[in-house]
C-alpha cells in the first residue's frame, strides 16, 4: 500500500508539473528490427482485464523465433520467458513453454514455434501493462503484445504461499525471514554502534591528532581500551560462529541456488510449408503503406487465402475473410488491430499446388504512431512478418515473410 | 584524559591527552570536530556506497544471486577497501581504530536507505529479495586486530584474512531460510530462485545471474569456504593497497601558486639555491 501510494504520489507530481507521463513500457521505444524479426507473438490472449489482489491472471500464446533473425543478434542459445510489467507488480507464480516449467532459462531453435503460459497473480494495485516477454541472452527483451489490467484491493492482503520440501510452512514469501533480517543486522548495527561509541564519548578529533604530534600515545590508547577490543574481538567471532551453527541445526536442509537449464522440444513443424518469396517490398512514406510483391506457393492440396499479416504485434487482418476474423480474439489490443486491415487486390483463392503473384497492402497510420517507420534508417533495411493462410474448412497455415524494403517518399 | 589544570585559578586551562590546552580552545576544536565527523561519515558513507553498488552490485542486491561462489569470494574483496583506506587515516592520524566500523556501518545503513526507498517503495521489490549482506562481524575483527597489535601488515593477513571468513557464517542465520528446497513446477528450487522468479525483474532475468555452476564441486561441496579462503588471501593484497591508498590520500601537498600575482599579490619568489650559481667563465 505504501508502495503504491507512492508511485501514485510521483504521478500526481509529474501531472501537477506538467509533464507527459509514460504509462506502458517504451516498448515502440524498441528498434523495428527488433520488433519485425525476433520473436513474433501470436495467439497471445489475457484471461482476464481485472483481477483483485492475490487473484490470477493467466497469459497464453505462442511465439514464433524468426527465420531471418538479425545477424547482429546472437542466437537464442539461453532465452527466459518474462513478463513485461511495471516490475513485481504481479507475481509470477508459473509459467511454462510448450508444457515444460520455464523457472530457469533454456534453448531455444529458430524458425520454430512454441506455446507459453504464464500465470500472473495480482500485487500491487492499479493499472499495469501486461506483456508477455522472452528475454534472450544478448538481444535483450524481445516484448510481445501488451494489454491493460486493472488490479484492485489493498497491496497489504497480499499473500504468495509456499511449503517447501521438509515440510517448513511459509505463509508469505513477501515476508519470508525478513524479521530475522532485521534483528540479526539490527544487533550488528547496535554492537558497532557500541564500539564506536567507546571511541566517540572522549575527545575526539584535533585533540588526539595534537597529543599523538607530541608522543603521548599511551593516553591516546589504554590498556582498558586494549582489553575491551580484546573481549569485543572474542565476543565477535563467538557470535558468529554461535549463531551459524544456529541457523544450522535450524534448518539442517538446505541446497544451493539453482542455475541448472531447461530443455524443451518445439512444436511440430506443418507437414507442408507454405513458401512466400517476397519480390518487391516498398515502404510508401507519404501512404503509411506497406506494398509486399509477393511469390506464394501453396503445397498442399486445398486451396488457400490469406487472411492475416503480422508484424511487431501488429494484425493487419483480411476483413473479408470470415475465418481470420474468427482468430481475432476479444483481449486482443485495439491499438494493434489496424482498423483497415489487410488489402489484396487480387483475393481469389491460391489453388492447390499453384505458385501465385500476388500484391499485399497493409495501409494504417499505426505505422507511424508504433515508431516502424524508423526501419527506414537502419542499417539493416529488412522487413519481416508471418502471414496467416486459411483453407476452405478454416484451418490456418503459418509463413514467413521477409525481404529487404525500400522507402517510396512520392506518393504513388 | 581530560583533567583541569595550572596555577591559573578557575582552571582556565586543561590537560587532554597530557597536552594542556585552553578552555576555550579546547571547546572550539569539539566542535570543529562534530563539523568534521558529520563530514567523514558522510562523504565516506556517500562515496563507499557508490563504489560498492558499482563493484558487488547485483550480488548484494538480490537474494537469488547470493551464491556460495562469487557473491562470498567478491563482496569481502570489494568491501575491504573503504574500511583500509579509512583505518590508515584515523589510526596513524587520531589512532582511533574505527575506521573498518565505520565505513562498514555507513555502508550499511547507505544500503538500507536505498533498499527502503529505492527498491521496496519506488520499484515494489519485497526485502525478502532485497535486504542487504552483513559485514560488520568482519569489520570490528579487523578493528580490533589493529587495536591490538598497532601493525598495518599484521592487520592485513589477520584482520584482512578473518574479514573474509567471517563474511559468510556472518551472513548464514539470515541467508539459511532463503535455501530451503522447494519444489515449484515439478522442478527443485531453493527459496530464494523461487522469491528472484516471483518478483519480477522486467530488465534482469534469470540467466543474467553470475552464480555458481558447480565447478567447486571436488571439495566435497564445501564451495563458500574454498571462496572464503581465496577471497581472505585477495583481501590481505587489497587491504595492503588501500591502507597505501588511504596513506596517499590523507598526504597535504602544496602547489606554488603561479598566479597570486593576478589578485594584487606579489609573485612568489623561487627558492634559493644552496650554492651560487658557477659562471661561465670561472674556469
Amino acid at each position: 500500500m505504501r508502495a503504491d501510494a507512492c508511485s501514485r504520489g510521483w504521478l500526481a507530481l509529474a501531472w501537477l508539473l506538467g509533464a507527459n507521463v509514460a504509462l506502458a513500457h517504451g516498448e515502440r521505444n524498441q528498434e523495428p528490427f527488433l520488433r519485425m524479426r525476433t520473436a513474433q507473438f501470436y495467439d497471445v490472449s489475457w484471461s482476464t482485464d481485472h483481477i483483485a489482489v492475490n487473484e490470477n491472471v493467466v497469459v497464453t500464446g505462442r511465439f514464433r523465433l524468426f527465420e531471418d533473425w538479425p545477424a547482429n543478434l546472437p542466437q537464442p542459445d539461453r532465452v527466459f520467458i518474462g513478463n513485461g510489467t511495471p516490475g513485481p507488480v504481479l507475481a509470477r507464480v508459473e509459467s511454462y513453454i510448450n508444457g515444460a516449467p520455464a523457472i530457469q532459462s533454456g534453448r531455444l531453435q529458430l524458425n520454430r514455434d512454441y506455446e507459453f503460459k504464464t500465470v500472473l497473480k495480482g500485487r500491487i494495485p492499479g493499472r499495469h501493462h501486461v506483456h508477455p516477454m522472452l528475454n534472450v541472452e544478448g538481444a535483450g527483451p524481445l516484448l510481445g503484445p501488451g494489454q491493460w489490467l486493472e488490479v484492485s484491493g489493498d497491496h497489504r492482503d497480499f499473500k504468495l504461499s509456499l511449503t517447501t520440501i521438509d515440510g517448513t510452512q511459509i505463509d508469505n514469501l513477501e515476508t519470508w525471514g525478513v524479521d530475522t533480517v532485521v534483528r540479526w543486522e539490527g544487533f550488528w548495527i547496535l554492537m558497532a554502534l557500541v564500539f564506536v561509541g567507546w571511541w566517540l564519548r572522549r575527545p575526539l578529533l584535533m585533540t588526539r591528532l595534537r597529543a599523538l604530534e607530541l608522543g603521548h600515545e599511551e593516553a591516546l590508547v589504554t590498556r582498558a581500551d586494549r582489553r575491551f577490543g580484546a573481549v569485543f574481538l572474542v565476543s565477535t567471532v563467538l557470535a558468529v560462529f554461535g549463531a551459524a551453527t544456529w541457523a544450522e541445526q535450524k534448518y539442517p536442509r538446505t541446497i544451493p541456488l539453482q542455475a541448472g537449464q531447461f530443455r524443451v522440444e518445439p512444436l511440430p513443424r506443418e507437414a507442408q510449408e507454405i513458401r512466400v518469396t517476397v519480390k518487391r517490398a516498398t515502404y510508401d512514406v507519404p501512404g503509411r503503406a506497406m506494398k509486399l510483391q509477393v511469390e506464394i506457393h501453396n503445397p498442399l492440396d486445398r486451396p488457400l487465402q490469406v487472411g492475416e499479416f503480422m508484424t511487431s504485434n501488429l494484425r493487419f487482418v483480411n476483413h473479408a475473410l470470415p475465418a481470420a476474423m474468427a482468430r481475432v480474439e476479444a483481449s486482443y489490443p485495439a491499438e494493434l488491430l489496424p482498423r483497415t486491415g489487410l488489402t489484396l487486390p487480387d483475393s481469389t483463392p491460391i489453388a492447390p499446388h499453384e505458385t501465385r503473384a500476388m500484391l499485399i497492402e497493409a495501409t494504417d497510420a499505426v505505422w507511424e504512431t508504433e515508431r516502424l517507420t524508423s526501419l527506414l534508417s537502419d542499417p539493416d533495411n529488412r522487413v519481416g512478418g508471418l502471414l496467416f493462410l486459411y483453407d476452405d474448412a478454416g484451418q490456418r497455415s503459418i509463413a514467413n515473410v521477409s525481404g529487404a524494403i525500400v522507402p517510396v517518399f512520392v506518393g504513388s | 584524559m581530560t583533567k583541569a589544570v595550572g596555577p591559573e585559578a578557575g582552571g582556565e586551562y586543561i590537560e587532554i591527552y597530557g597536552v594542556r590546552w585552553s578552555r576555550w580552545a579546547a571547546k572550539l576544536s569539539a566542535q570543529v570536530d562534530i563539523i568534521i565527523s558529520l563530514i567523514i561519515v558522510l562523504a565516506v558513507t556517500a562515496a563507499f556506497h557508490l563504489h560498492f553498488m558499482l563493484l558487488a552490485g547485483d550480488w548484494d542486491f538480490w537474494v537469488d544471486w547470493k551464491d556460495r561462489e562469487y557473491w562470498v569470494t567478491l563482496t569481502p574483496i570489494v568491501a575491504i577497501t573503504f574500511p583500509a583506506a579509512l583505518q590508515y587515516v584515523l589510526w596513524e592520524k587520531f589512532r582511533l581504530p574505527i575506521g573498518a566500523t565505520l565505513a562498514i556501518t555507513g555502508l550499511m545503513v547507505g544500503a538500507w536507505i536505498a533498499r527502503f526507498f529505492g527498491f521496496h517503495l519506488w520499484s515494489y521489490f519485497p526485502f525478502s529479495l532485497v535486504w542487504p549482506a552483513l559485514m560488520i562481524p568482519g569489520a570490528l575483527v579487523l578493528d580490533c586486530v589493529l587495536l591490538l597489535t598497532g601493525n598495518f601488515f599484521i592487520t592485513a593477513v589477520i584482520g584482512g584474512m578473518g574479514f573474509a571468513v567471517l563474511f559468510y557464517p556472518s551472513n548464514w542465520p539470515m541467508l539459511a531460510a532463503y535455501r530451503l528446497p522447494v519444489e515449484v513446477m515439478g522442478s527443485l528450487v531453493s527459496v530464494g530462485d523461487y522469491i528472484g522468479y516471483a518478483f519480477t525483474r522486467t530488465a534482469t532475468p534469470e540467466y543474467l545471474r553470475f552464480i555458481e555452476r558447480g565447478t567447486l564441486r571436488t571439495f566435497g561441496g564445501h564451495s563458500a569456504w574454498v571462496s572464503s579462503a581465496f577471497a581472505g588471501f585477495v583481501c590481505v593484497l587489497t587491504y595492503l593497497l588501500w591502507w597505501h591508498i588511504g596513506m596517499l590520500l590523507s598526504r597535504v601537498t602544496t602547489l606554488p601558486n603561479r598566479w597570486r600575482h593576478l589578485f594584487g599579490y606579489p609573485r612568489e619568489r623561487p627558492p634559493q639555491t644552496a650554492s651560487p650559481a658557477v659562471p661561465r667563465d670561472a674556469s
